[in-house]
């Protein structure tokens, strides 16, 4: 059957289980576009508003499914502003699928209307990347590009497609997908002396990140932690990998990680990490974070071992196939003393919390009255301010256990990922590595369509919605149930901390002076519009949000000066670590 | 406490395919992370002509020249990446 470039795309699509594409027309891709209009029975494709919201939708539709996300976009322009959204999916190991257009054959390298080097601007950001010659090897490389997105370390793959490839016509084969590339088995010798280790180990620590999630192995972990009694911090990439009612789970782990989790995590004197790559934003300085304990090493990416941290042992494979097997060598145990070390430090942590208001009762008159003045204004603003904590557990009451909540990037991020309930694997999408302003409404809407429309929650800051907002109408033009919480703050919250702690409150264009009304922009995009600055508003809020199926927009105000605590300063260690 | 690394020169022997980009991927992963390129040579393989050999030259302590190999070895158009 002989088909051309653009159909025989689309057909491999399909050959893949493609049901849904994210994307942005044009001149490049009309072709494409052309094909689309002819399969939309088989693949529905949804128009954002920008190529950047079409990227992060296609990536939170992977990673609240672990299916192959696909994004389109034109050449030029449409390619460049898939960029951050490739890269977002890079750095959090995301498996997607960029499809761009580009000038025809002849045209390139002339500086053609719309040519750009796609090719070469994302290399360094996707596993790998493709310029498609002739339309004879496009069903192969896309076959190819399936494969290398999931196999192994997931991440995205980029084609490029001049358009005359995409008119081209040529036999269309229509073969299976290919198997994705074998993992190699840990061998017998390095899971017993890993086993061994762990043994006599006195105060193990499990230190877990997206890894895991990537190849369904929470489960697994599960097992494993309760069979050595130890432990479990998360990273924010593997942070619904364990129930959070787990009573060995102790939370993220790292900068903004819980007191409790990073105590034990210095207490260790071994760290079995395992699908994670130990960033800095975990480790803090590596050199202390190693010092005085022995570290396991356990990820599919060989390159990991190594890269950040020195590993005694390090074990290249599946944690799904690696955990079991590891699980029956290491011997069946209780650990106390370890455990009690837990409560210990949580009962540090509140004596610190109730320290600090000591302190205040022993100053001299003149400050008392002025901190009793303050404690007053903090009552008053209580009564009918909210606290982001406050927020996100109520929430989570509204929200179901399945329910995918996305983020955007700054303190609110932080918040949730230390305050919010979860329960289910792939329940949280949020830019760990890249750290991406904008991502979470494109997530959101990636998510909502990968899980038949299912009513989604994005967490986000004035500031970060303000990114990719645009996207809010796409959620309306789909009819996709997806919450916005906005916490209005009026700065550029998580900058502002660190001006506050690091750079003498020197707030440098961190102070929002926007007037952008929320409510009412939620419904000018079609949505529907709250604002809320007491509990009694914010339920109201939520009642309305969770009983209606169009996107809501809940803008809540706090304070600009709540910050994120604990916090490691950059370059510290546990020991640094900054309570309140 | 942290011990000093020794740095020294080694020469890699990488096979790629004889694909548009291959080059730049490589050199554009010794740019990214740092690593030096002292000389490089390209030339394709006369047993297999779909095939080119890159000879390189390069220096650094040996954590960093365990991860150039597996960085390397990461690249799809990488065949083999040999320390000779
Ligand atoms: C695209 C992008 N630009 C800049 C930053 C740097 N940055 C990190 S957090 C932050 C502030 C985010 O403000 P907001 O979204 O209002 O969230 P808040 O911290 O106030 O909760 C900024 C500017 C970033 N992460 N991403």
């Amino acid at each position: 059957m002989k088909l051309n470039g653009a159909e025989i795309l689309v057909e491999t699509l399909i050959a893949h289980g493609v049901t849904d594409v994210f994307g942005f027309p044009g001149g490049t891709v009309i072709n494409l576009y052309d094909a689309l209009y002819d399969y939309q029975d088989r693949v529905t494709h949804y128009l954002t508003c920008h190529e950047q919201g079409a990227a992060h939708a296609a990536d939170g539709y992977a990673r609240a499914t672990g299916k192959t996300g696909v994004v389109i976009a034109t050449s030029g322009p449409g390619a460049t502003n898939l960029v951050t959204g490739i890269a977002t999916a890079y750095l959090d190991s995301t498996p997607m699928v960029a499809i761009t257009g580009n000038v025809a054959s002849g045209l390139i390298g002339k500086d053609s209307f719309q040519e750009v080097d796609i090719v070469g601007i994302t290399m360094p950001v996707t596993k790998h990347n493709y310029m498609v010659k002739h339309v004879e090897e496009l069903e192969e490389i896309v076959r190819e590009a399936f494969q290398i997105a999931r196999s192994g370390r997931p991440g995205p793959v980029l084609i490029d497609i001049p358009k005359d490839v995409q008119q081209a016509q040529c036999e269309f084969h229509g073969g299976m997908p290919k198997p994705l590339l074998p993992i190699p088995r840990v061998s017998e010798e390095a899971l017993r002396a890993a086993a061994e280790l762990i043994d006599a180990s006195e105060r193990p620590f499990v230190y877990a990140g997206g890894g895991l999630i990537s190849c369904s192995a929470g489960e697994a972990l599960r097992v494993f932690a309760e069979r050595i009694d130890a432990p479990v911090g998360l990273s924010i990439m593997g942070l619904t990998a364990l129930d959070s009612s787990h009573p060995l789970k102790h939370g993220l782990t790292g900068m903004h990680g819980h007191y409790v989790a990073s105590k034990m995590n210095a207490d260790a004197d071994l760290i079995i990490g395992i699908g994670v790559r130990f960033s800095d934003r975990a480790t803090g300085s590596t050199s202390k974070y190693q010092a005085k304990t022995k570290i396991i090493h356990i990820d599919i990416d060989g390159a990991e071992i190594d890269k950040n941290i020195d590993s005694v042992i390090s074990l290249v494979g599946d944690a799904a196939e690696i955990l079991p097997r590891l699980t029956e060598m290491v011997k069946r145990r209780e650990n106390p003393t370890w455990i009690a070390k837990a409560d210990l430090h949580r009962q540090e942590s509140e004596r610190f919390l109730a320290q600090e208001e000591m302190q205040l009762h022993d100053q001299d008159p003149q400050a008392k009255e002025e901190q009793q003045l303050l404690a007053q204004e903090d009552m008053d603003a209580q009564a009918t301010g909210l606290t982001p904590q406050e927020i996100i557990h109520m929430v989570r009451r509204y929200a179901a256990d399945d329910t995918v909540v996305s983020t955007d990037v700054g303190q609110h991020q932080m918040w949730v990922a230390q305050e919010y309930q979860f329960c289910l694997p792939r329940t949280l999408l949020t830019s760990g590595g890249l750290g991406t302003m904008g991502f979470g409404m494109g997530a959101a809407i990636g998510a909502s369509i990968a899980r038949g429309s299912a009513r989604t929650v994005l967490f986000t800051g004035d500031g970060s919605f303000h990114m990719n907002m645009n996207e809010f109408v796409t959620a309306v033009t789909y009819g996709l149930p997806v919450v916005v919480v906005l916490f209005n703050n009026g700065s550029l919250g998580m900058v502002r901390q660190w001006q506050n702690l690091f750079f003498n409150q020197r707030y440098s264009n961190t102070t929002l002076e926007r007037k952008t009304d929320y409510p009412k922009l939620a419904e000018a995009f079609g949505g529907k519009g709250y604002r809320a600055s007491t509990m009694k508003e914010l339920q109201a809020a939520l009642d309305a949000a969770f009983s209606q199926t169009e996107p809501v927009l809940i803008e809540c105000l706090i304070d600009s000066d709540e910050k994120v605590f604990p916090i490691i300063p950059p370059g510290g260690s546990f020991d640094d670590m900054i309570v309140k | 406490m942290d011990k000093v690394p020794e740095v020294s020169n080694f020469t890699l022997s990488i096979i790629v395919a004889n694909r548009a980009g291959a080059l730049s991927r490589v050199t554009g992963l010794f740019s990214r992370r740092g690593y030096n390129i002292d000389t490089l040579t390209v030339s394709p393989m006369v047993e297999d002509p779909t095939m080119s050999r890159i000879i390189m030259t390069s220096s650094g302590d040996e954590a960093t020249r365990k991860q150039i190999i597996k960085q390397l070895d990461k690249l799809f158009d990488v065949k083999e990446v040999k320390l000779i």
